[in-house]
């Protein structure tokens, strides 16, 4: 444990923002046929990693402000 | 201090009109799948604002208010990085496994993947937490109408329970999904008030941070240093950021369940996802409270943290306000309760009672057995909450209890789906020495966030080298339960779509 206190605060949020970028990556690598399967539509606002995108954005943000 | 009669008419309006429309989804119910799964008909939006419903409860209100007034915007934590990746995560991996095989409950699924005692340890685990959570809710929700209204605190226990058991046992998960979406609308306008109040009493919203950040600097931080006993930002990251919430967003019954009721596999993703919206403004309602009782109260006013929330509420808010401040905690005390009411049904019949009291019945004798036991929760709930005042402690005895399960559930759960090489016995040995592990640690009183994160590897590595060491599972039996016989699998596609479109 002695070497994490030696580690600087801002350093969580660096990992925290990669780790958000890291699954944001993930969430463009999935499949659109598998995103929109049983979607009522096939139009842009359907596709789901759009909302997981802005959700990612969101916190990144947030993290970046706190 | 008197109640102002609004108040009192708005906490009895909101009693008497939740019961009524509770009440009304009654005529849906003729199967079980009607009961426990709203008969597949729920649509994305209902899924979501259920889900948020179910998961804030009081007990967060006070909770996270007093976190938020000792140790500032680190308790948001809870509400983002502790939440909102594990929701995107549970959205698109796994939501769409639980859903495409048409399961009523988590542990069914693991039962699949692997064996029956993995089905039964879980079952028990969950069962037994969620029974367990009733009699502390029941209790809260009593004493918050005997301090605010004065009733007598059993028959606020009563009442409780009979308006919740009522809509729970008739209308069953639609009549639950449904309130809740009510309840968590009743909720938000509760919450936003309170913010509206206070900034307006702060001079504005620039000038309330102004003063904050000048009076308060550490408030506004997110990650606090590792020496924090509460708020360690390592113990965030990986034990609450990447084991506890994953745990809870993808393996906890009472979230998972409305999912499993959406009427399409997209409505049930979607519904998860479209939570995590609502999710980010939680903070809104549950911690800017706390920093309100910060900026207004003199330190000697406020002794115990938990006292945060009601001195705003006796303080700030003027009458009416008030009350539908208050109807906004029994509501999210009524939509956690009616969750955990149905969750636990779900689970005692599918997982225990078809299994090993009754195999083959009509699909009605199951009906009324969920009715039976959910009413029989309903009757254990009000016997046990007294004890919850015999044991204060006893709330956050049974959330470390559970931190014990989540790391070894997780794992069963991520490994089962998206590694196909893992076998029956990998499942129950990397379940149950995890198991193991979280006990052992806690015997060493190692912070849960630590203990969380380390049961888990512990029980990814016994699952691995067990399952090298045993024979793999046939691809007959994995196929359409694990990653690489369903998205890579274009036959498996082709074959669930189908099963699905009936």
């Amino acid at each position: 444990m002695n070497f994490f206190t030696r580690i600087p605060l801002f350093s969580a949020k660096i990992i925290t923002v990669f780790l958000y970028l890291l699954l944001a990556f993930w969430v463009l690598r999935k499949p659109k046929s598998f995103i929109l399967e049983g979607a009522p539509a096939k139009k842009t606002w359907y596709d789901l990693r759009l909302w997981a995108l802005i959700l990612i954005g969101i916190q990144i943000v947030l993290y970046f402000i706190f | 201090m008197p109640v102002h009669f609004i108040d009192t008419f708005i906490i009895i309006f909101y009693m008497a009109a939740i019961l009524i429309f509770g009440l009304f989804f009654r005529k849906y119910v003729s199967t079980t799948e009607d009961f426990f799964l709203a008969g597949k008909m729920l649509p994305w939006w209902v899924i979501s604002f259920s889900i948020i419903g179910t998961n804030i409860g009081a007990y967060d209100y006070i909770g996270a208010a007093g976190g938020a007034f000792r140790f500032g915007i680190a308790q948001a934590n809870y509400e983002w990085l502790g939440a909102i990746p594990a929701m995107i995560v549970s959205a698109l991996i796994v939501i769409p496994y639980f859903w495409r095989n048409n399961v009523y409950t988590v542990p069914e699924y693991l039962g699949k993947r692997y064996q029956e005692s993995v089905r039964t340890i879980e079952a028990l685990i969950y069962g037994f937490f969620l029974v367990m959570l009733l009699g502390i809710f029941f209790w809260a929700s009593g004493l918050m109408l005997h301090t605010y209204l004065g009733w007598p605190l059993k028959l606020s226990i009563v009442i409780t329970a009979v308006i919740v058991g009522i809509y729970t046992i008739t209308g069953g998960l639609a009549a639950v999904a449904v309130t809740d979406v009510v309840q968590l609308g009743v909720m938000f306008v509760g919450g936003i008030s309170v913010a509206i109040i206070g900034f307006w009493k702060a001079g504005g919203v620039n000038e309330f941070f102004v003063k904050l950040s000048s009076t308060h600097p550490q408030h506004l931080k997110l990650f606090l240093p590792l020496d924090n006993p509460y708020y360690p930002w390592l113990g965030m990251i990986f034990g609450l950021g990447l084991v506890l919430s994953p745990a809870w967003w993808c393996a906890n019954q009472a979230i998972i369940q409305r999912t499993l009721g959406a009427r399409s596999e997209w409505d049930a993703k979607a519904g998860m996802l479209f939570a995590a919206f609502p999710k980010t403004l939680v903070p809104l309602l549950v911690i800017l409270p706390g920093f309100f009782a910060l900026m207004f109260a003199s330190p000697s006013e406020i002794s115990n943290p938990d006292q945060a929330l009601p001195w705003v509420i006796k303080n700030l808010l003027p009458p009416g306000l008030a009350g539908l401040v208050f109807v906004a905690f029994i509501a999210a005390l009524h939509s956690s309760v009616d969750s955990t009411l149905n969750s636990a049904s779900t689970l005692w019949t599918r997982d225990i009672y078809q299994r090993f009291i009754r195999r083959q019945a009509p699909d009605r004798h199951y009906l009324f057995i969920g009715r039976v036991l959910t009413g029989c929760f309903v009757i254990f709930g009000v016997l046990l909450a007294p004890m919850t005042d015999k044991f204060p402690g006893i709330y956050v005895a049974m959330q470390n209890l559970l931190s014990f399960f989540q790391g070894p559930t997780l794992a069963t759960l991520l490994l089962g789906i998206l590694w196909w090489r893992s076998t029956k016995w990998g499942g129950f040995f990397g379940l149950t020495g995890g198991v193991a592990s979280a006990v052992v640690m806690s015997l060493f009183r190692i912070n849960f966030l630590y203990v969380a994160w380390w049961s888990f590897v512990v029980s990814v590595l016994i699952n691995i080298i067990v399952s090298y060491l045993t024979l793999p599972e046939k691809p007959e039996k994995l196929r359409g339960l694990v990653y690489r016989f369903i998205e890579r699998d274009k036959k498996a596609q082709e074959i669930l779509r189908q099963k699905v479109e009936g």
